[in-house]
C-alpha cells in the first residue's frame, strides 16, 4: 500500500510539475533567447530592450496606480459590507450572500464591456441619457481613464475580498470588543482600535489577493484601458505579442519575468497571512452570536448603499448586455428603442462561422478540460490530504504554484513551449494551458472534501475485506461526489470564459468565446458582442444547473 | 484464534526525534478471550491494535493470528488488512454516511462476493443480534450514537471473523449511554466464541469487560493479568495507581510473619499481603480509598489500626471523600455518606491486610 502510494505521489509530481514548472522554465529560457524561431540562442538583449523602453516607466506607474487603487477599493467595500452583514441589524441579509457569489458567475470581460457600454464618452448609455436630460454638449463621464479602470476592477475583486473578510469577522471573539466597551471606548473607537487591528491578517490577505488579481487582470485593461490609451503591464505585454507586425515574444518574456516574480512573492505573503488569520479565527470561534450593533437612523440609508451595490454588481451588467443585444445601435431606452428591437445581432452571431467555431471550441474546452482537470485534482488532493510525506508536501506546493500565475505571462511561457511541439495552434495547447493554470481551483474543493472523509471510513473498508480499488470505488468516490461536482462547475465555468491565457495561445482555428468577444469589442461591434456574451452567460448558467442535477442524482442513488 | 506478537517495535520520527510508539512488545492473546489493552493516551495501545489489524506496519518483529504469520520483518511477510479477515469497531464508528444501515452491514459480505440472498439472511441475523432489526433502510446519518455503535458492531461481526478488534468504541458516547452499551457489549461478546482485542484508557471499562488486561506505558507492556489480579494484586506501582485511585505510601520491609509481610511506614507498622521482598528493602504501600474503614472506639483490637484526623471532607453523592492526616501522610478515603463526621474530627480506621498491597517503588 505504501509503495503504491509513493509511486502515485511521484507520478503526480511529474505530471503537475510538467504542467506548472514547464511554462515558467520556458519563460525564463525564452527571455534569454533571440526569438521564437531562434530558441536557445543566448542573449540578454531582450531584457535591456524591455527595461530601457521609455514606455515601460509610464506603464509601471499606471500599473501601480491601477493595482493599488482597485485593491484598496475592493478591500474597503468588502470591510464595509462584511461589517454590515455580520455585525449590524441591517435588513435583507440574504443579499450579502448573493453579492458574494453571483458576480463570480458573470465573466470579467462582459462586466467590463457593460461599463464601457454605459459610460463611454461617445455613446455610453448613461452619458447619452444625462446629455439628453440636462442638455449637455459633452459626455459628463469617461470610463476610458485609469479611474474608470480602478472602479471596474475594484468592483470585480469585491466578492473575493468579501469572502475572505466576512468569515473572519463572523468568527471574531466578541469578548474582545465587549471588554473595550466596558473600559469606556465607544462603538467607533472600538472598531478602529480593536476590531480592525485584530482582523488585520484577513484584511491584508484580501488586499494582497486583490493586488495579485488586478496585476493579472486583462479584461479591464483591454476593454477599458486600451481605448483610452492607458497602458498597464498586461496590455503592454499584449501589444508586444498580438498587435503590430513584429511580435516579440522574447521581450514579452523579459517583462513577464518581473510580473511573475512579483505575483509569486505576493502569493507567498498571502498564504502566510491566511494561515495567520485562520489561527486568529480558531482561537476565538466559540459559537456565540456576536452582539448586533443597532444602526438606528442610518439603517435604511446604509441598506440603500448595499442595494445600489448589488444592483450595480449583478443586475446592471446583464441588463445592459441583454438590452444592447436587441437594439440596432447605442440608444437610451425609450419607446422608440423598444420598437426597433430585433434579433438581428443574435442571428448575425449565429451565422458567423468564427463565432460558431469559438462557441464549439469553448464548449469542448469546458467539458473535456474540466473533466480531465477534476480527475487530476482528485488524485492530487488525495495525495496532499491523505499521504503525508515530504513528497506530498512538494506536490502541494507545486499544485498551488499556478495560483499565482498571471494568465497572460504564463501564456507567453506556454507559447515558447508549444512552438517547439506539434501542439502549437491546436486546441490541445489551450486545453493543457487551461488545466495547468486553473488546477488549484479544482484541487481546493477536492481537498476540502477529502479532509471531511475521516481516515477511519477508508480503513474500516479495508478491514472489512475490500481491496484498495474497491474502497476507492465504493467509499471514497461516492463521498467525494459533492466535491467533484463543485470542482467541475468551477473549472468548467472558468474555462467557458477564459480570456487571459487564450489571447496568447488562441490562433486562427482555435478561437474561443472570450477572444471572439474581445475582437468584437476592438471592432466596436457592441450588438454582436452582447449577443455572444449573453450566450456565454447562458452556457455558464446551464453548466451549473446540469452539474448540480447530476450531482443530486448521484447523492440519492 | 490466538494472536502472537513477538518483538514488535514501531518508531515514529518527528522533528528529528525518534518516538518509540511500540518498544519490543511480546504478547500472547489467548483464543476466545476478551483481552484489553489499557493505558494512558500515547502509550501505544492503539498503535498495537492497528499493527494487529494491518493498518500500520511495525518496524521489527512478527505477528501471527491463529498460526498464520500476517507480518514478519525477518520473513518479509506483510498481509494487507483486507486479507486478514478480521472485524473492527473504530473509535469514530466509521459508519459510511452515503449508505443505509443494510449496506453498511452488508459491505463485508458484498466485497467477498457472497450471493445476495445469503447476504440478506446474514445481515438480518446480525442486526437481530445487535437488536437493530427493522433499521435496514435507515440512512446512516439518521442514527443516534448508540445505534451507530451497534451498526459498527454488526458490520464487524457479519462476516463471522475469528477475531474482532475494538478501538475505544465507547469513548464517543455520553456517560449514561456508555454504561448501558458496556453492559450490552459484555453480553454480546459473552454469547460469541470469538477473540476480542479491546483498546481503552477507561479503567472501569477494562475491568468490567475483560477476561485479561494488559496495562501499557510508553510503548511497553507493563503487566498482564485478570481484572482482579490487576486491581488487587498488581506487581507494579504504575499499574496499581493507574487501575484505580490509590494512596501510595513509602514503606520499609521489616519482617515476614504468618504468611504476611510487615512493613514500617508513615502509618506505623502495617501488616500486608505477602510479597517476596528482602527484609530491609524499600517498597511502596498501596491502599485503595474504599478499603479504609472508619472504626468507632470499641473495635480497638483489630489489626492495622491507625489514628488520624480528618482534614477535608467533601460530599460527592454516593460517599464522602475525606482526606485523613496521619503524621506526614495524607490519605484519601471513601467514607459512608451517612457517617456523622466533621472536618477536624479525630478518627481511627483499620486496613484489611488483604488489601494492603506492596508494589515495587
Amino acid at each position: 500500500m505504501t509503495n503504491a502510494r509513493s509511486r502515485l505521489t511521484y507520478l503526480l509530481i511529474a505530471i503537475v510539475g510538467a504542467l506548472t514548472v514547464c511554462p515558467v522554465l520556458m519563460l525564463v529560457l525564452g527571455s534569454f533567447s533571440e526569438g521564437l524561431t531562434a530558441f536557445g540562442v543566448f542573449t540578454t538583449d531582450k531584457y535591456v530592450e524591455a527595461y530601457t523602453d521609455p514606455e515601460f516607466f509610464k506603464v509601471m506607474i499606471n500599473t501601480t496606480i491601477f493595482v493599488l487603487g482597485s485593491s484598496m477599493l475592493s478591500t474597503v467595500l468588502a470591510i464595509f459590507l462584511a461589517y454590515l452583514n455580520t455585525r449590524t441589524d441591517i435588513p435583507f441579509k440574504f443579499l450579502f450572500g448573493i453579492i458574494s457569489i453571483i458576480p463570480m458567475m458573470i465573466p470579467h470581460l462582459l462586466f467590463s464591456v457593460s461599463w464601457a457600454l454605459l459610460l463611454n464618452p461617445s455613446n455610453g448609455l448613461l452619458n447619452l441619457a444625462l446629455m439628453e436630460t440636462f442638455g449637455l454638449d459633452n459626455a459628463p463621464f469617461n470610463i476610458y481613464t485609469i479611474w474608470g479602470m480602478i472602479l471596474v476592477e475594484g468592483l470585480l475583486d469585491l466578492p473575493i475580498a468579501y469572502l475572505i473578510i466576512a468569515p473572519a469577522m463572523a468568527s471574531f471573539d466578541v469578548a474582545l470588543e465587549e471588554s473595550s466597551r466596558v473600559f469606556g471606548a465607544g462603538s467607533w473607537r472600538t472598531l478602529v482600535r480593536v476590531t480592525l487591528p485584530v482582523l488585520r491578517p484577513a484584511i491584508l490577505a484580501a488586499f494582497i489577493l486583490g493586488v495579485v488579481r488586478s496585476l493579472a487582470s486583462f479584461a479591464v485593461p483591454s476593454v477599458i484601458g486600451m481605448p483610452g490609451r492607458v497602458q498597464v503591464l498586461a496590455t503592454h505585454l499584449y501589444e508586444m505579442i498580438a498587435t503590430g507586425f513584429a511580435t516579440d515574444y522574447g521581450k514579452a518574456a523579459a517583462v513577464g519575468m518581473s510580473v511573475l516574480a512579483a505575483s509569486v512573492t505576493l502569493i507567498v505573503i498571502y498564504r502566510t497571512l491566511t494561515a495567520e488569520s485562520e489561527k486568529y479565527v480558531t482561537i476565538s470561534s466559540r459559537g456565540f452570536r456576536p452582539t448586533v450593533v443597532e444602526l438606528g437612523k442610518a439603517r435604511m440609508p446604509l441598506f440603500g448603499v448595499v442595494g445600489v451595490l448589488s444592483f450595480v454588481l449583478i443586475v446592471l451588467p446583464v441588463a445592459v448586455l441583454l438590452y444592447t443585444s436587441f437594439v440596432p445601435y447605442s440608444m437610451v431606452p425609450s419607446a422608440r428603442a423598444f420598437s426597433m428591437m430585433s434579433l438581428k445581432h443574435w442571428t448575425d452571431v449565429l451565422n458567423d462561422p468564427i463565432s460558431l467555431l469559438s462557441l464549439k471550441n469553448s464548449l469542448f474546452l469546458a467539458v473535456v478540460g474540466a473533466t480531465l482537470g477534476v480527475i487530476l485534482s482528485v488524485f492530487v488532493a488525495y495525495v496532499i490530504v491523505k499521504v503525508k510525506t515530504r513528497a506530498s508536501g512538494v506536490l502541494e506546493s507545486l499544485s498551488y504554484l499556478s495560483f499565482s500565475f498571471p494568465g497572460i505571462v504564463i501564456g507567453v511561457g506556454f507559447m515558447w513551449f508549444f512552438v517547439q511541439t506539434p501542439l502549437y495552434a491546436t486546441i490541445w495547447a489551450l486545453l493543457l494551458g487551461y488545466i495547468a493554470t486553473y488546477l488549484p481551483y479544482g484541487i481546493r474543493p477536492m481537498s476540502s472534501a477529502f479532509i471531511q472523509i475521516h481516515s477511519h471510513l477508508e480503513e474500516s473498508s479495508l478491514v472489512c475485506g475490500a481491496s484498495p480499488m474497491t474502497t476507492m470505488r465504493r467509499i471514497i468516490v461516492p463521498l467525494l461526489i459533492p466535491g467533484i461536482v463543485s470542482g467541475w462547475i468551477l473549472m468548467a465555468s472558468m474555462f467557458v470564459r477564459e480570456l487571459t491565457l487564450s489571447v496568447v495561445l488562441s490562433r486562427p482555428g482555435t478561437e474561443v468565446l472570450a477572444v471572439q468577444i474581445l475582437r468584437f469589442a476592438e471592432d466596436g461591434l457592441w450588438g454582436r458582442l452582447s449577443a455572444l456574451g449573453m450566450i456565454m452567460i447562458l452556457i455558464s448558467t446551464a453548466l451549473v444547473v446540469v452539474a448540480t442535477l447530476v450531482g443530486g442524482r448521484f447523492k440519492t442513488a | 484464534m490466538e494472536i502472537r506478537i513477538k518483538g514488535v517495535s514501531k518508531y515514529y520520527y518527528a522533528e528529528g526525534k525518534t518516538i518509540k510508539a511500540l518498544d519490543d512488545v511480546n504478547l500472547v492473546i489467548p483464543a476466545n478471550h476478551i483481552f484489553t489493552l489499557l493505558g494512558p493516551s500515547g502509550c501505544g495501545k492503539t498503535t498495537l491494535l492497528r499493527c494487529i489489524v494491518g493498518l500500520e506496519m511495525p518496524d521489527t518483529g512478527e505477528i501471527s493470528i491463529g498460526g498464520d504469520v500476517v507480518w514478519s520483518k525477518a520473513k518479509n511477510i506483510s498481509v494487507p488488512p483486507e486479507k486478514r479477515g478480521l472485524g473492527m469497531v473504530f473509535q469514530t464508528y466509521a459508519i459510511w454516511p452515503h449508505m443505509n444501515v443494510f449496506d453498511n452491514v452488508a459491505y463485508p459480505l458484498q466485497v467477498r462476493n457472497v450471493p445476495r440472498d445469503v447476504i440478506r439472511q446474514r445481515v438480518e441475523k446480525t442486526l437481530h443480534f445487535v437488536q437493530l432489526e427493522g433499521f435496514e433502510k435507515r440512512p446512516a446519518t439518521k442514527l443516534s450514537g448508540g445505534q451507530q455503535q451497534r451498526v459498527a458492531l454488526a458490520r464487524a461481526l457479519v462476516a463471522e471473523p475469528k477475531v474482532i478488534l475494538f478501538d475505544e468504541p465507547l469513548s464517543n458516547l455520553d456517560a449514561k449511554l456508555r454504561e448501558e452499551t458496556r453492559k450490552e457489549l459484555r453480553a454480546f461478546l459473552g454469547k460469541l466464541q470469538i477473540t476480542a482485542v479491546y483498546v481503552t484508557h477507561d479503567r472501569v471499562e477494562a475491568l468490567a469487560l475483560s477476561d485479561s488486561i494488559a496495562v501499557m506505558r510508553a510503548g511497553k507492556i507493563i503487566e498482564v493479568g485478570t481484572p482482579k489480579k490487576i486491581y488487587f494484586d498488581a506487581d507494579h506501582r504504575f499499574v496499581a495507581d493507574f487501575i484505580g485511585r490509590a494512596n501510595l505510601v513509602k514503606a520499609t520491609v521489616r519482617a515476614e510473619e504468618g504468611g504476611f509481610t510487615i512493613v514500617d511506614s508513615g502509618l506505623g507498622a502495617i501488616t500486608c499481603q505477602h510479597r517476596d521482598v528482602a527484609i530491609g528493602s524499600e517498597a511502596t504501600l498501596c491502599i485503595r480509598p474504599e478499603f479504609i474503614r472508619i472504626v468507632r472506639g470499641e473495635a480497638a483490637a483489630a489489626s492495622n489500626l491507625v489514628n488520624g484526623r480528618i482534614e477535608t471532607l467533601v460530599f460527592v453523592g454516593e460517599a464522602y471523600e475525606a482526606e485523613i492526616r496521619v503524621g506526614d501522610e495524607l490519605l484519601l478515603a471513601k467514607i459512608d455518606p451517612e457517617a456523622q463526621l466533621n472536618e477536624g474530627d479525630a478518627v481511627s480506621f483499620t486496613l484489611d491486610p488483604a488489601h494492603c498491597l506492596l508494589v515495587a517503588i
